[in-house]
């Protein structure tokens, strides 16, 4: 495993001590289990559900959804007994929200403007973006390594693999 | 990673066969066309029959149109998802899409479609008529097509009848065989003909209607059981079969027919462009030859022509919508 | 045995050879692309093949689809960027040997045990094809849903954390297997209306997002900027003790993945996982899977390459694609003419002994040519990961934009990078949940389908006895897991091994 340093006193294993309270991993998997769970279940009955012989579409997600929300409520119900260990002994920092949020934002970006921009545009502000999550990165060098990567990636996927990727869009009049 | 990119990249650009796309170019004037690469827009697939009737006549029209020709496969939604694409590209002859039969039946499948076959686009005209067999696991009973009438009548309950999915040609044609016929089967749908196919030869399923593009090689073989072609015509390939009308079901006529469309503010110039290399690269002997292997002709010059082609479509809509909307098939 | 001699002669024809190794270059430099899997990159290169005579093209095809193959492995191990189901499973310890220092041992246990795999398979297929093809059509829905649920309780022993939660990731990754357009019904499932996602999520999103994206935000957790690698690179290739380690994995592996990929109806799919999880049911040390054990990486990948060399029989023996590479090779066969089906190997020995000659041939190039690049792929984790990770999320994009030219392909991969890092925060790993993805559609349709051509009646999967004998090895699998004495151990495996 990783040998870097864990923030102190933010152990993402434990909530308030050893012995005290839900183990908040387990807590927050077997929620998000129950919440998937009754999504599908409940977006499920919206359909047919139709008998054994033709199942229509409900029948599946809505057995599933029932099952995984009783998975997750066991995960919940296990949480309140201690820790699993396989969590506990992770070794993790804080969860970086801002490089996070830079991450998704550049994804969501390029998948916004791709078609409208077209690719050059689109993915230097992605690269920019992205590379602006990474530790110590100014945006001085941020920029360098999205025209850097801008270019490559123009050059790996235009030129060379020919896809059919216009490098202006046509919000830009290309 | 990229920087270790060099060579492979290096050697894949000097092999790459097409030339770099360029974008746009709204404003050009019709006289010129074609320009710059032209794009064929596949809503299936690489690799299907469609896409590979596709690339047969790219090849010639691009010769013909000294341009590019560039294959590009958009899947998704039975097609609905490329033809929506091209019905919003500007109507200058460089997006051109190639549909087949399920142009017809989208409205009746898709209620809430956002384009319409007839007022969205324009006709180029029609390439080929794929014909279609009625084929059966190789120990099916019935040996002629009126066995096989007289046959799911008696065990309408027993009798499967596999398909290749929602809107999918061989789930047409299996809609038109119970209508013909008059009963009502259990349908069992795969997710493409492969499977459909794999699951006939193996005995696991009892009939089922598909292109001849997918069945001439195991019929030949004798691995499934082949009743009739559902075109007027005999097939070359399949000299043993009969057409459904000669076999005694003459309501079941069904082709899975192909043709080009751009969209509808593409100038009639470019429009007769297009036509005309359509029509040049339908008498290409090569083609001609390869739609052969395939259990195929192409069309005759009269209906590679807009009017053809825009005739069949509304007749196609007309057809099917009915058949389509009493099955309860629906695909929203 | 005239056969393969016929197709040697074909095969090493200098001009076919030459394309061979053409095309696994192609193959390789395309398939590393981070977001592109074997399946786009076949369907990218496939035109270029067009030029060639049907010999040449078919030869140059598989080589493209053998090179995506072994890229796609090595994006996996050195990324945690799987292209395709079963580089998942090669991620796995794959990836743990990279960051340990071990790249070198792990690409090249990757390209030994796949030509291991190869070569066996190959001589398989030249001898055994048509009986395995008629075996392997004896397989109806009720035994392919069977298969799929032994394979499902199977990958449990995937993740090394809670069963529990993995056997809930599973689920979760069925729900996500359901979300698009019903084939059965035509209804579009969880699509919210829009028509981009009736074919349902994208594979490669999913799992770029859940691993790499995941990875990628793990790795900001820490102030200081990571190097991928936390140990010194400690040589490129294998100890003597790592080759004791690998020889009985490698041949596992290949036997079970020549045995699954014969299966028309997604057998491959089962090959590498269901390797892994015997790898791991029955080593001495199962704590390590997941760790960097290199058994890990022999066992998934020697499998995966067998599977992609039998799953070829059906194809050629019967003329039915196995899965979508398979499919574009029937377009392939067809653009040249060939009517692919039970004759050609009457009608083409040529070209049916050339390829299969080529497939072994294929390997061998692969192996000769990607030895050598390990230095240079290894080299590459160099790169500052400042530099490297805005390149994943560049390459990964473009990637999964391209195939589709779908946005929501896109935005599935920021919304599986969220949810991938957060279950994998809170003990639950990502490897079952794709598994449960991959299969999800396979295990409702087989049994959809197996009931309606029973009538309703569900004793068909105790009846037929394909069928019976899979659940009964799944029942032994559950009933293990849940016996005391072994639930006891597998507690102490996991509390005993703190840093």
């Amino acid at each position: 495993m990783s040998t870097s340093p864990a923030a102190p006193g933010d152990h993402a294993g434990r909530l308030g001590g050893e012995r005290s309270g839900p183990s908040l991993p387990d807590l927050m998997a077997g929620a998000t289990f129950v919440a998937f769970g009754l999504a599908f279940a409940i977006g499920g009955s919206q359909y047919d559900v139709g008998t054994a012989l033709r199942m229509g579409s409900g029948y599946v997600p809505i057995a599933l959804g029932g099952l995984l929300t009783f998975l997750g409520l066991v995960i919940v119900v296990a949480s309140f007994r201690g820790v699993d260990p396989t969590v506990a002994n992770a070794d993790r920092g804080p969860i970086p929200w801002q490089r996070m949020g830079l991450l998704v934002g550049a994804i969501m970006f390029f998948g916004f403007t791709v078609g409208g921009l077209g690719l050059g545009p689109s993915l230097l502000v992605t690269t920019f973006l992205a590379a602006l999550a990474g530790h110590g990165t100014r945006p001085g060098r941020a920029a360098v390594i999205a025209i850097g990567l801008t270019a490559l990636c123009l050059g790996v996927f235009v030129f060379a693999l020919q896809l059919r990727l216009p490098i202006l869009g046509d919000w830009l009049g290309g | 990673m990229p920087r270790r990119m060099r060579t492979p990249v290096t050697s894949l650009a000097v092999l790459a066969v097409l030339s770099l796309a360029a974008c746009g170019g709204g404003d050009a004037d019709p006289a010129a066309f074609p320009e710059e690469d032209i794009t064929f827009v596949v809503p299936f697939s690489a690799g299907g029959p469609t896409d590979t009737v596709t690339r047969l006549i790219a090849e010639p029209m691009s010769e013909e149109l000294g341009q590019q020709i560039i294959v590009q496969n958009v899947e998704g939604a039975g097609g609905t998802v490329a033809a929506g694409q091209v019905a919003g590209e500007d109507g200058d002859g460089y997006q051109v899409l190639m549909h087949h039969i399920g142009m017809s039946t989208a409205p009746a499948l898709y209620p809430d479609l956002e384009y319409s076959p007839l007022e969205d686009f324009k006709t180029i005209g029609l390439v080929t008529d794929v014909p279609m067999t009625i084929v059966a696991r190789d120990d099916f009973e019935p040996e002629t097509l009126e066995d096989l009438v007289t046959y799911v009548g008696d065990n309408a309950d027993t009798v499967t009848l596999a398909n290749a999915g929602i809107g999918a040609a061989s789930q047409l044609c299996g809609l038109l065989f119970e209508e013909a016929v008059g009963v009502d089967l259990t349908e069992v749908p795969y997710d493409g003909t492969g499977p459909a196919l794999t699951d006939l030869v193996g005995g696991q399923v009892d009939f089922m209607c598909d292109q001849t593009t997918n069945t001439t090689g195991q019929i030949l073989s004798g691995d499934i059981k082949g009743y009739a072609v559902t075109t007027p015509e005999p097939v070359e390939a399949l000299p043993d079969l009969p057409t459904t009308a000669d076999a005694g079901l003459p309501e079941l006529e069904v082709g899975v027919w192909h043709g080009l469309y751009v969209p509808a503010d593409t100038p009639d110039e470019i429009v007769e462009k297009l036509t005309a290399a359509l029509q040049v690269a339908l008498t290409d002997q090569n083609v001609i030859d390869q739609m052969a292997d395939l259990g195929t002709t192409p069309v005759t010059e009269d209906e590679a022509t807009p009017d053809a082609h825009t005739a069949k479509l509304e007749e196609q809509i007309d057809l099917w919508t009915p058949i389509i909307e009493d099955a309860g098939v629906s695909g929203e | 045995m005239d056969g393969i001699l016929l197709g040697l002669e074909v095969a090493l024809q200098p001009s076919n050879i030459l394309i061979c190794l053409l095309g696994v270059t192609l193959g390789t430099a395309v398939g590393v692309l981070p977001g592109i899997g074997p399946t786009a990159t076949v369907a990218l290169l496939l035109p270029i093949t067009f030029s060639f005579d049907p010999v040449a093209s078919l030869i140059m095809l598989a080589g493209i689809y053998y090179g995506a193959q072994y890229g796609g492995s090595t994006t996996a191990i050195l990324l945690n960027l799987p292209g395709e189901s079963s580089a998942v499973v090669t991620a796995l310890d794959g990836h743990q040997m990279a960051k340990q220092g071990r790249a070198g041992p792990a690409l090249a246990t990757a390209a030994l045990g796949s030509f291991f795999a190869g070569t066996v398979a190959t001589v398989l297929v030249a001898l055994f094809a048509p009986p395995l093809a008629s075996a392997a059509l004896k397989f109806g829905p009720a035994d392919y849903f069977s298969i799929v649920v032994l394979g499902l309780l199977a990958s449990i022993a995937l993740a090394s954390g809670s069963a529990v939660k993995a056997l809930a990731m599973i689920v979760l990754g069925l729900l996500l297997g359901t979300i698009g357009q019903d084939g059965f019904t035509g209804v579009p499932r969880f699509t919210f209306g829009v028509r981009e996602m009736y074919g349902g999520l994208d594979f490669v999103s999913l799992a770029v997002g859940l691993f790499g994206l995941a990875e990628i935000i793990r790795n900001l957790e820490h102030r200081i900027n990571p190097s991928l690698v936390t140990k010194k690179v400690e040589g490129l290739w294998l100890t003597k003790e790592d080759f004791r380690r690998i020889r009985m994995p490698v041949l596992r592996g290949t036997t079970m993945g020549s045995l699954l990929g014969v299966l028309p109806g997604g057998g491959h799919v089962l090959a590498s996982f269901t390797s892994y999880s015997l790898e791991k049911r029955i080593s001495k040390n199962p704590e390590q899977f997941g760790r960097g054990a290199i058994e890990g990486v022999a066992a998934p990948e020697s499998a995966n390459n067998a599977a992609a060399q039998t799953s070829f029989i059906p194809l050629l023996t019967l003329g039915l694609p196995a899965h979508p590479v398979m499919a574009l090779l029937v377009g392939a066969f067809i653009i040249q003419g060939i009517q692919p089906g039970p004759d050609v190997i009457e009608t083409e020995p040529e070209l049916f002994w050339g390829l299969i000659a080529s497939f072994w041939i294929g390997n061998l190039l692969l192996v000769m040519l990607n030895l050598p690049l390990i230095g240079l792929w290894v080299r590459m984790l160099s790169v500052p990961y400042s530099v490297l990770f805005p390149a994943i999320i560049a390459f990964a994009s473009i990637g999964c934009y391209s195939l589709g030219l779908n946005s929501w392909d896109v935005f599935a991969v920021a919304a599986a990078g969220l949810l991938g890092y957060f279950l994998i925060r809170w003990g639950c790993e990502a490897a079952p949940l794709l598994l449960g993805f991959v299969l999800g559609p396979l295990l409702e349709e087989n049994l959809r389908r197996a009931m309606i051509i029973s009538r309703g009646d569900p004793s068909v999967f105790v009846t037929r006895p394909i069928s019976a004998t899979l659940l009964a090895l799944a029942l032994i699998i559950v009933v293990a897991a849940l016996l005391p004495s072994v639930r006891q151990k597998r507690e102490v495996v996991f509390s005993g091994e703190d840093d």
